[in-house]
């Protein structure tokens, strides 16, 4: 049954900024990322670290575009697990090492002031 | 031999092809000489002077002689196959239908210092195995040596023999190989292998040159040497070519690991693949686990690990996906040859055998299925 929890004020996450809150006795990271909010489980899958409580970042690809070279992309978009460092791609919940694993993601809304989310 | 032959097996008698991977043909700088270009023809004229041991010549086959030995007790059996005549009724009486010829000296190719001289070796013994060894359509196919001294010249030794009809691969000496197989110096080598169609076979030998793979020179017996370069030198140099994304660069290419058992594939699998968790960034250029590069490697089985239980063998195969990779050896007529009947005893499915005995090297090495009564 999806029901919508307050997480906190619009005025907590400016651009760039990222929250853990506790949403149905669970641990949720809360991120803004370019301007819109996402949200996914503060747990890694790998061996259960505090996923939402690393750094956001950018990461590095290799493709045949660059030549194969080493390139700083995606900015803002990837949470790194402090444990293991695992990275996340925060909008689609994508692993970025393991292409068949995804974290289950949920929708924030704005409600005026505060934040919201479908869970 | 004879008394061992596979002709009485059930599966043999039932048409099962059997592809050796891994067969060693016997070439001297004596034999090599007329095929070599000047000055360095000189140097094998002068080489065949020099009294030769088992895959020792100074110059030729660098080994540091270091440790002492005792008499192998293997008897006198014959351990060099000198002529193509000698190499296929050999391979008749071991039952094996179609071979892949490697060198005996040049195994250790990669240790020789001056690049003129080793290209100019590599390209000599290409020459005598292409008009010596790969004549007939009698199963005999050959393995080009590819000189890591000069990646240019070996990628022109590779498309100079592209279309052979009996050249299925590309040899790359593993054994003090340096830089290792990873390194981009190599790309044009494995870009003219991959526009060829040909896999390149990474074939170890025991030469622990110093550094080279780690401090194995300390050991003082060949029974810790010779146990660890080889699977060392073949995982220094996976590990290498992971490192650099080959298999992601090179999409095509196939890549195959002789002699160096196969019980070592799992376990540096699976630590890559533990490795990657915490380090993709480092290399991003795969786009996966590392395992699932390894995945579509090929290994030969020589010398195919013996446990007290052999079904344990079959577990193994499971833990990389061996049964579509995993392709038999003999490494003859070397000292620690396995007869094609001691894989026969893993207990795997028939359907199994028949890949691992033939059809995974068929289709790595885009083998045909011999006639019934091939012209020997």
């Amino acid at each position: 049954m999806t029901q919508t929890y307050v997480v906190g004020q619009v005025a907590d996450l400016p651009e760039g900024a990222h929250m853990v809150v506790e949403v149905r006795g669970r641990a949720v990271g809360v991120f803004n990322v370019h301007g819109q909010y996402y949200a996914l489980p503060n747990a890694c899958f790998h061996q259960n670290g505090p996923l939402c409580q690393g750094a956001v970042s950018g990461t590095v690809v290799a493709t045949a575009e660059t030549g194969w070279r080493r390139t700083w992309t995606a900015e803002g978009e990837i949470i790194v697990c402090p444990w293991h460092a695992l990275e996340f791609d925060i909008t689609t919940g994508q692993c970025l090492a393991y292409p068949k694993r995804r974290l289950p993601t949920w929708e924030v809304k704005v409600d005026g002031d505060t934040l919201t989310v479908l869970m | 031999m004879k008394s061992s032959t596979l002709e009485g097996h059930p599966l043999k008698k039932d048409g099962m092809v059997v592809v050796d991977v891994d067969v060693h043909a016997h070439e001297t700088p004596a034999v090599l000489a007329p095929y070599c270009e000047m000055p360095w023809r000189k140097t094998l004229e002068h080489l065949a002077t020099v009294p030769a041991r088992y895959l020792d010549i100074p110059g030729f086959a660098p080994s540091i002689g270091l440790l002492p030995s005792f008499p192998h007790s293997g008897g006198d059996r014959r351990t060099t196959v000198t002529s193509a005549a000698q190499m296929r009724q050999d391979l008749d009486d071991l039952g094996v239908d179609i071979a892949v010829i490697f060198p005996d000296h040049l195994l250790s190719h990669a240790a020789l210092k001056q690049d003129d001289y080793a290209v100019a070796l590599a390209r000599a013994y290409n020459r005598w195995l292409v008009e010596e060894w790969l004549t007939q359509a009698n199963g005999l196919k050959g393995a080009l040596i590819a000189p890591h001294h000069s990646p240019e010249a070996a990628a022109a030794e590779i498309r100079r023999y592209a279309n052979h009809p009996h050249v299925v691969a590309v040899y790359l000496p593993t054994c003090a190989v340096d830089p290792l197989y990873g390194h981009r110096r190599y790309d044009p080598m494995y870009a003219a292998a991959q526009a060829a169609g040909l896999p390149v076979m990474l074939h170890s030998v025991t030469l622990v040159h110093p550094n080279f793979p780690f401090n194995l020179q300390g050991y003082e017996t060949m029974f810790a040497t010779h146990l660890l370069a080889h699977p060392f030198s073949l995982i220094a140099n996976l590990v290498s070519m992971i490192e650099t994304g080959v298999p992601e660069r090179f999409p095509e290419l196939k890549i195959a690991f002789t002699e160096g058992g196969i019980a070592w594939v799992p376990w540096i699998m699976l630590r890559m693949d533990k490795e990657y968790a915490e380090r993709r960034r480092e290399v991003a250029i795969l786009k996966d686990r590392p395992s699932t590069y390894v995945k579509k490697m090929f290994f030969a089985t020589q010398p195919i690990e013996e446990p007290e239980h052999l079904a344990d063998m079959a577990t193994l195969l499971t833990l990389f996906g061996g049964e579509d990779s995993v392709m038999f050896a003999s490494d003859w007529p070397h000292h620690d040859f396995d007869h094609p009947s001691k894989v026969l005893q893993i207990p795997l499915s028939d359907t199994v055998r028949r890949k691992i005995m033939g059809q995974n090297a068929m289709r790595l090495l885009r083998l045909e299925k011999p006639q019934p009564e091939p012209a020997r």
